[in-house]
C-alpha cells in the first residue's frame, strides 16, 4: 500500500476528520510513477493503469471501513482504560453497542472475572513497563454473558514529549483455536486414560498368570515320614510359562507318589497341558497308584484331549511311589518312565547309576502306550534324582557346542553321592548357574533321599522340608 | 541355523521328504503344513529322509510324530531313513524308536516290507 505513511490513525481518539480515502487521488500518484520510469512504454502503461486502477479500488476501500470491519477487533482506551474507540467487529462479537461503550465502559469491564484479574495482575503492568504487549490469552464477556477467548495485543502511543497518550489495542476472536486446545487435550486425556487401563490390564494379567504358575508346582513338598526332598525349577526365560512339573503327595496311610516331567513345547499351549498332567496324574494315584497304572490313564487322557485336533501335545514323565519302611528306615522305591530320561540313584557308598526304565514311550502319542516300572530301594544315606533334560541337553564347552550329556550328570551325581538331598539339589544348581546361556531349555530337579543313619540333623522322621526352590535365569 | 528346505519325490513305495536344516521350533510347522498337501495311498510308505537334517528339537519331534499319525490315517505305512546320531538318541530317550522304522539309508527305507516294531 503506497498509502501507508498518510493513512488516518484509525485508533486515534481524536481522528482527523478529513476525509483521505479516495482511491482515484491514490491511484493516479501511483501510476504517475510508473509513466516516469517507463515513458516509451505507453501502450503497456495504459493498460497497466487501467488494472491498477481496478486492483486498487478493489484493495482500497476506505480505511474507515477497513477499521470498523477488520477480521479482528480494535480498540482504543485513554490510560486510564476508558474505551475511547471501538470497532464494529468487537462490538459485533460482544453483543454490545457503541453508545455503551465509548466513554463509559473500560477495557476491564469487558473481561471475564478471570480476565479482569490477569488483566490487572500481568497484563497492565507489563504493558506500562514495556510499552506494549503481544499475543496475550484473556476471556472477554459478552452482552448475554458468555465467553470469548480472544488474544489481546497492545501498545502504548506516546505523545512529542515522551508521555503516554492512549492504548491501542487489537483482538483476535481464539474461539476455534481454543477448540483446538480443547481437543488436543481431550486427545492427550483419553490416550492418558487408555494407557492407564493397559497398565491396569497388564498388572491384572501378571496376576492371573502368576496364580497358574503357581497351579503348575507345589509351592512347598509335603514332609514325607522317613525321608527328605529337595526340589528346584529353573525357567530359561523368565516371561515365559514353564513345561516342566513335579510333585510330591501323600497317596495312602503310608505311602507317597511323586512325579516330575517335561511338556512338549512353550507358553500358554504347554502351560495348559502340564496343568491337565499334574491334576490327571494326582487323581489317577489316588485310584490307582501302580506307576504303569498312572502312566497309562495320563497317556489316554492326553491322546484323547489332543490328538483329534491334529495338534498332537505330550509329554516325558517319571511317576513314583515311595513306600517308606520304618522298621528299617529303607524306602522302597517304585518308579515307570514315559519317555523321560532314567533316574538317577546316589548311593551312600559315593556311587550314582541310573535306574533304567528304557522303553516307556513319550506319555499322549499313542492310544496304547507301553511304560516300563523299575524298582529299588532306598537305604539311609541314598537319594532318587529326577531332572528334565534341560539338564543333560545343556550346552556347554567354549563354543557351547557339547552335550553335556548323561555321563558328564552321572560323573557329577557321584561326586555328591551320600549328601543329603538340599545338598545334591543346591550342587546341580550352581552346576546350571555355571552352564549360563548354554541352558536353552526349564529343568526341573527333584531329589528324594533316606537320611543317613549317622546323620543327626536328620531325625527320623523329618521335620518340615525347606521349600521348594525355584530360580529363573 | 539354517533355514529348513523340504523336497518331495515319488517312488514306486510311496513319496520320500528329503528334510535339510533345522527341524526346530520357528520350522517344524513347515514340516506339518506340507503333510497335510500330502496324498498317502492305503499301502503306500511314507518315508522321512533325515541325512541333511541339522537339528531336532522337540517341536521336530512333534512334527515327526504329526507324521506318524497322518500316515497311520491314511492306512500307510512310515519310515525314518538316515536318522542323524543325536535325533536317534532322543528318539530312544522318548521310545520313538520302538514307533518308527528306522533305516540306514531311504534305499532300504522304501525297499524293505512291513516294518518290523
Amino acid at each position: 500500500m503506497c498509502r501507508t505513511g498518510r493513512q488516518t490513525d484509525p485508533a486515534d481518539p481524536h481522528p482527523d476528520t478529513r476525509s483521505d480515502t479516495d482511491p482515484a487521488t491514490d491511484t493516479d500518484a501511483c501510476t504517475d510513477a510508473d509513466a516516469g520510469t517507463d515513458a516509451d512504454a505507453d501502450a503497456d502503461a495504459d493498460s497497466g493503469k487501467a488494472s491498477n486502477a481496478a486492483f486498487a479500488a478493489l484493495l482500497e476501500d476506505s480505511a474507515e471501513d477497513l477499521y470498523e470491519s477488520a477480521p479482528c477487533g480494535y480498540l482504543s482506551m485513554l490510560m486510564d482504560g476508558t474505551v475511547a474507540k471501538i470497532n464494529t467487529t468487537l462490538l459485533d462479537w460482544l453483543g454490545l453497542d457503541r453508545e455503551a461503550v465509548v466513554g463509559r465502559m473500560r477495557f476491564t469491564d469487558l473481561l471475564t472475572v478471570g480476565g479482569k484479574l490477569y488483566h490487572e495482575t500481568h497484563f497492565a503492568p507489563l504493558l506500562r513497563m514495556q510499552g506494549r504487549i503481544g499475543g496475550i490469552a484473556l476471556e472477554m464477556k459478552q452482552a448475554d454473558g458468555a465467553r470469548i477467548p480472544v488474544l489481546v495485543s497492545s501498545v502504548v502511543k506516546y505523545g512529542g514529549g515522551g508521555e503516554p497518550l492512549l492504548i491501542r489495542t487489537t483482538v483476535f476472536d481464539a474461539r476455534d483455536r481454543r477448540a483446538y486446545e480443547e481437543e488436543l487435550l481431550r486427545g492427550r486425556k483419553a490416550a492418558e486414560e487408555a494407557r492407564r487401563q493397559a497398565e491396569a490390564d497388564r498388572a491384572r494379567l501378571q496376576e492371573a498368570l502368576a496364580v497358574l504358575q503357581q497351579s503348575l508346582l507345589p509351592a512347598t513338598l509335603p514332609p514325607v515320614p522317613g525321608m527328605e526332598t529337595a526340589a528346584h525349577y529353573c525357567t530359561a526365560s523368565p516371561d515365559r510359562l514353564g513345561g516342566d512339573f513335579y510333585d510330591v503327595f501323600p497317596v495312602d496311610g503310608k505311602r507317597f507318589a511323586f512325579f516330575l516331567g517335561d511338556v512338549c513345547g512353550k507358553g500358554p499351549q504347554a502351560a495348559a497341558v502340564t496343568s491337565l498332567t499334574r491334576y490327571t496324574l494326582r487323581a489317577a494315584a489316588l485310584h490307582d497308584s501302580e506307576p504303569v497304572a498312572a502312566l497309562s490313564t495320563l497317556n489316554k487322557v492326553l491322546h484323547e484331549r489332543y490328538s483329534a485336533g491334529g495338534d498332537p501335545r505330550y509329554c516325558t514323565a517319571v511317576f513314583g511311589v515311595l513306600e517308606p519302611d520304618p522298621a528299617t528306615g529303607q524306602v522302597t522305591v517304585r518308579i515307570a518312565s514315559g519317555g523321560h530320561p532314567p533316574a538317577l540313584v546316589l548311593r551312600a557308598d559315593g556311587t550314582a547309576d541310573f535306574l533304567p526304565t528304557p522303553g516307556g514311550l513319550l506319555v499322549g502319542v499313542l492310544p496304547d502306550a507301553r511304560f516300563v516300572a523299575a524298582t529299588t530301594v532306598l537305604a539311609p544315606g541314598d537319594t532318587l534324582l529326577l531332572y528334565t533334560d534341560g539338564l543333560t541337553e545343556a550346552r556347554t564347552g567354549e563354543d557351547r557346542d557339547t552335550l553335556y550329556g548323561d555321563e558328564a550328570l552321572r560323573a557329577f551325581a557321584a561326586k555328591h553321592a551320600g549328601r543329603r538331598p538340599q545338598a545334591v539339589v543346591q550342587a546341580l544348581t550352581g552346576l546350571l548357574d555355571e552352564f549360563g546361556d548354554g541352558l536353552d531349555d526349564d529343568t526341573a530337579l527333584l531329589a528324594l533321599g533316606v537320611p543317613a543313619l549317622d546323620d543327626d540333623t536328620a531325625a527320623y522322621p523329618t521335620p518340615d522340608p525347606d521349600p521348594a526352590t525355584k530360580s529363573t535365569r | 541355523m539354517s533355514p529348513l528346505k523340504i523336497t518331495t519325490r515319488d517312488t514306486a513305495t510311496g513319496p520320500v521328504l528329503a528334510i535339510l536344516g533345522d527341524l526346530d521350533y520357528a520350522h517344524a510347522g513347515e514340516l506339518r503344513e506340507l503333510l497335510t498337501t500330502l496324498t498317502l495311498r492305503p499301502g503306500q510308505r511314507l518315508v522321512l529322509d533325515l541325512a541333511g537334517m541339522d537339528f531336532c528339537d522337540s517341536s521336530g519331534i512333534t512334527a515327526l510324530i504329526a507324521a506318524h499319525h497322518h500316515a497311520q490315517a491314511a492306512h500307510a505305512d512310515i519310515a525314518l531313513a538316515a536318522v542323524p546320531a543325536n535325533t536317534l538318541r532322543i528318539l530312544r530317550i522318548v521310545g520313538l524308536d520302538q514307533i518308527f522304522p528306522l533305516h540306514p539309508d531311504t534305499e532300504s527305507a522304501a525297499r524293505s516290507t512291513r516294518p518290523s516294531r
